[in-house]
């Protein structure tokens, strides 16, 4: 049997085990808001938390990342490519659902002819501490979206909290050998398993968001121009809360920056969201998207139908962020069951025809 | 003792029968104002355009967003495209809301007659991010009002805070409860509003603690403030100022600032925003709002008004006769910065 | 594994204005190592992400043909920071070349069919590319008949104009010029492409036609082409698009659920009927 115990009492040994090898980043508190960083002192890990409000997709495909930089020198230019340190990160702490956005985008960025090798650089030298969920809140729906709330899948090593310890479950052959190295670890015993499995089963039946979201992207996809958007689009402001907070979402702009005095630069990415107006809009003047409806809808379809169409998969891992912290309260819900609507009346229509 | 409840109640019912009238008399097309949010602490915007839905309009301390900012761009274009039919929008107004609507007209951004004040007398805005805070990360399920008191329960507490100490700072020391009016705006406010001269004097006492630290004090404050942000520029899209077809900061020819999340590049948007919106900044604390991260631009928001009154003797959204300190000149302005030896 | 967004470097060979406004240069680029020159195998219709290290990126068509070995062509047209930039750039100029990007024109399936290209102004560029491929010794005799259809403003504005007056000398490809307006000093057909292409009225037997120009002629010209006969399948456009990485990771060049800069810039007719309209 595998499973070990960590008390959490022991954190701060763990902490110290693990940042041998590993810079460690987990959930601390600032100014209110819960942030994965890089701990340096064990007392900071905050081990009583919901989620944090940045995803921690920031550790992967950080806010402003430098693609290359480059030295002139006279008429030679000289580029360094080796921009993703060789270090290793444990992320201790990740939710099921912030887990599962890892391996969404993981898929995106090693998809078709182009593989973008910082993204997978740094995803292979970051390694998953998950820990379930045991209560969820009302704003998640992880569960509707191929996920739920003790989801080992997209992990290395899976924590369950039984309130003074954790159930440790090694997943991946990372997890497998991260655990056997902490070899000071009790085993679990039977109880603590039924307690665990207890506890995600309670957790799942808590969920009490559940949206239907079955061929709904072929759905969206038809309805492209239906009246709807309009007036789900109405109250967006287009500040793009929603694409900076979510998981999934990883667009990102490309900015070259320039120190003339010393004659180098660096090109680097920035998060970027479609909800921009200049997002797509062309040297021209011409932009594709010009209006409100055009990005929300932009947005919206690119989670729940091209995501779908392309990987089989639904781009959302039902975190709820978006409906958390959406400053005009667009709630995405409200949306998909409106859409949900107008699907079953059709059927309806179609069947009486 | 106030009630706040019923306060809240009163200013419901008085807005849904204005709103009603307004309907009844063909005097507006479409009407925004605030509906129930789907989570606690938050309200909607919500437009309504038949009489039938009138009971969807709401008012509690949540009402935080400035409805002014529909009006710019879509809706003016809506107007525009439909210029014989001259619309009419009545937006539901608290004394912020109402002075940006008066700031835009000056401002030749919409115009007089298509646009109808519907004048409330706000009781304030809680700040729903310091609420919050005082729970950690538990979820909350509803919030009621309870005489002087907010009630805020979730799944397995319930706990009583004082309605004060959590109203919004902004709210603690705004003067205008009620949209302002003046001889020229009379025309375009229907419900509530209060005369210009009956306004209080503004001392900015709440800003005097921030004043008095010194150079190196203030920039740890506002680095401290402002290193969270991500620049989703959610402030500038909640800001109903923030209009212009293309923002500063994506401009491109040439590029002047850069978009990253270093330091220095947050804290020059955010103060070049504030320039840009000095002497029309109505501080409504949409920006603050909007946030992401619950950076709250308060202390930015006051010291502009506190420069703008000191220099120029200006307040934003007054009338509509006096041009705004930076659409105009006085011979008499001051040019100390000009002629000073350092 | 190699950094998809690094640039390769290749210095200017020559610079050559390529209308009368000189807003429009084609720029020839030389790798600076032999093996980025071996690796760039292109075919006509693709792009490359052409850098000024410290200015910017911009996506630009290539304008040469993979038979014109040796060096790279890029017609820019001088529009925003990065391609004003390009214009005040002078010869031994390092640039920065990400490519070759995008689908291309599909060389291989137009075999043994008649080819009719059909070009716009400043978008002439990779149909230069086109057709001197086809036009080539070794590619020649793969391909039907060969047409092409080029309109512009006026005189000034005809890009290739050396290229032009060879291909109109041999025999085994039609050339038809057109301007907009009467012109003293003009041989070639007077009218917008449209009208000129009803006239030409190349038949769509076996043919395919590549439309490439701006979005009110490429409107007008399909639905003369639909007029003769040509099916949907038949009509590719290469599409343009605001882009930033160039391989589909950026997310903004999307149409529906394609990637311009990987599922195009081509595309039939076909295919567009099928994407959403926001293009």
């Amino acid at each position: 049997m595998s499973e070990r115990i960590l008390k959490k009492e022991d954190i701060n040994k763990f902490y110290e085990a693990a940042s041998k090898t590993y810079k460690f980043y987990g959930p601390v508190r600032e100014k209110g808001n819960i942030i994965f960083k890089e701990i340096s002192n064990p007392e900071d890990l905050v081990l009583d938390y919901f989620n944090s409000k940045i995803p921690p997709k920031e550790i992967v495909l950080p806010r402003t990342e430098t693609l290359f930089e480059y030295e002139m020198k006279g008429n030679d230019i000289i580029i360094n490519d080796d921009v993703v340190p060789d270090e290793k990160v444990l992320l201790f702490g990740i939710r099921p659902c912030d887990a599962y956005s890892f391996t969404l985008l993981e898929t995106f960025f090693k998809e078709g002819k182009y593989q973008d090798d910082l993204f997978i650089k740094r995803r292979k030298n970051t390694t998953l501490i998950g820990i379930g969920c045991n209560e969820p809140k009302s704003t998640c729906f992880c569960t509707s979206v191929n996920t739920h709330p003790h989801d080992k899948e997209n992990v290395d090593v899976f924590l369950t909290d039984l309130k003074d310890k954790y159930l440790v479950i090694p997943i991946s052959e990372k997890g497998k050998d991260l655990v056997k190295d902490l070899n000071w670890l009790e085993k679990a015993t039977e109880k603590d398993l039924e307690k665990a499995l207890k506890l995600s089963e309670t957790a799942e039946l808590s969920i009490k968001t559940k949206l239907d979201l079955k061929d709904l992207h072929e759905f969206l996809m038809k309805n492209f121009d239906s009246e709807l958007w309009k007036e789900s689009s109405q109250s967006c402001i287009g500040c793009g809360t929603c694409a900076f907070l979510c998981p999934t979402c990883s667009c990102f702009d490309v900015i070259d920056e320039e120190d003339k005095y010393n004659n180098r630069g660096r090109r680097v990415r920035v998060w970027d969201t479609c909800q921009f107006c200049i997002y797509t809009l062309h040297t021209s003047g011409h932009n594709p998207r010009p209006g409100r409806i055009q990005r929300f809808r932009n947005r919206i379809l690119h989670k729940f139908s091209y995501y779908p169409i392309k990987q089989g998969l639904i781009g959302c891992v039902g975190c709820g962020r978006c409906i958390q912290y959406c400053p005009v309260n667009n709630d995405l819900r409200k949306i998909i069951n409106k859409f949900n609507e107008l699907k079953n009346k059709e059927k309806e229509e179609m069947v009486v025809a | 003792m106030s009630n706040i409840q019923k306060e809240n109640e009163e200013i419901e019912r008085f807005i849904r029968e204005v709103s009603r009238d307004l309907f009844k008399e063909n005097k507006v097309d479409l009407i925004i104002g605030y509906g129930k949010g789907s989570i606690p602490f938050n309200t909607t915007p919500i437009f309504i355009s038949e009489e039938n839905d009138i009971d969807k309009l709401i008012w509690n301390n949540f009402c935080y967003i400035n409805l002014s900012r529909y009006l710019l761009p879509s809706l003016n274009d809506f107007i525009r495209e439909n210029k014989d039919k001259n619309l009419k929008i009545g937006v539901i107004s608290k004394g912020c809301t109402a002075r940006s609507i008066i700031q835009l007209i000056i401002e030749n951004q919409i115009k007089p007659e298509n646009v109808v004040i519907i004048g409330m007398e706000c009781n304030g805005i809680l700040n729903r991010k310091k609420i919050e805070k005082e729970f950690g990360d538990l979820e909350i399920t509803d919030i009621l009002i309870n005489g002087d008191n907010i009630i805020v329960k979730g799944d397995k507490f319930e706990k009583e805070l004082a309605f004060n100490d959590y109203l919004s700072e902004l709210c603690k020391a705004c003067k205008i409860r009620a949209p302002p009016i003046s001889s020229k705006v009379s025309d375009i406010i229907v419900g509530k509003s209060q005369e210009v001269s009956s306004i209080e004097e503004d001392d900015f006492s709440d800003i005097s603690e921030f004043e008095s630290k010194s150079s190196e004090e203030k920039w740890a404050h506002i680095s401290e403030l402002l290193k969270d942000c991500t620049r989703c520029y959610a402030c500038r899209e909640a800001c109903p100022f923030c209009y212009c077809n293309l923002c500063f900061i994506d401009q491109n020819l040439p590029t002047w600032f850069s978009k990253t999340s270093n330091l220095g590049e947050i804290v020059i948007f955010h103060m070049i925003r504030a320039l840009h919106v000095a002497g029309r900044c109505v501080a409504c604390g949409a920006c603050s709002n909007a946030c992401p991260m619950g950076i709250d631009l308060t202390i930015i928001t006051r010291k502009l008004e506190k420069i703008v009154k000191e220099r120029f003797d200006f307040t934003a959204g007054l009338d509509l006769d006096t041009l705004p300190p930076m659409m105009t000149f006085k011979m008499d302005d001051k040019e100390e910065f000009m002629l000073e030896e350092d | 594994m190699p950094n998809p967004y690094v640039p390769k470097l290749t210095t200017i060979k020559s610079i050559k204005a390529e209308n009368k406004v000189n807003d429009i240069k084609t720029f020839e680029l030389v790798f600076k190592k032999e093996e980025d020159l071996k690796e760039f195998n292109y075919i006509p219709g693709q792009f490359a992400e052409l850098s000024l290290l410290g200015k910017g990126e911009c996506p630009i068509g290539i304008a040469s043909s993979p038979t014109e070995e040796g060096s790279i062509k890029f017609t820019i047209k001088k529009m925003g920071t990065v391609t004003t930039a390009f214009h005040e750039c002078e010869k031994g100029q390092v640039v920065g070349v990400r490519g070759p990007l995008g689908n291309g024109w599909p060389v291989e399936d137009m075999k043994g069919k008649n080819i009719v290209i059909i070009g716009g102004g400043f978008a002439f560029s990779t149909l230069r590319s086109l057709t001197e491929y086809l036009l080539d010794d070794k590619n020649r005799k793969n391909y039907g008949d060969i047409t092409v259809i080029y309109g512009n403003r006026d005189s000034g504005e005809v890009l290739y104009k050396e290229d032009l007056e060879r291909w109109q000398k041999r025999d085994d490809i039609q050339v038809v010029l057109t301007i907009d307006r009467e012109e003293e000093g003009w041989n070639g057909k007077v009218g917008f492409v449209a009208p000129i292409v009803k006239e030409v009225a190349p038949s769509s037997d076996n043919a395919v036609a590549l439309v490439c120009g701006p979005p009110i002629m490429i409107k007008t010209t399909i639905a003369v082409l639909e007029e003769l006969k040509f099916k949907d399948e038949q009509i590719l456009n290469s599409l343009e698009m605001r882009m930033k990485c160039g391989i589909g990771k950026c997310g903004r060049c999307n149409i529906g659920d394609k990637y311009v800069c990987v599922d195009g810039p081509v595309f039939s007719l076909a295919e567009l009927k099928q994407m959403p309209n926001e293009y």
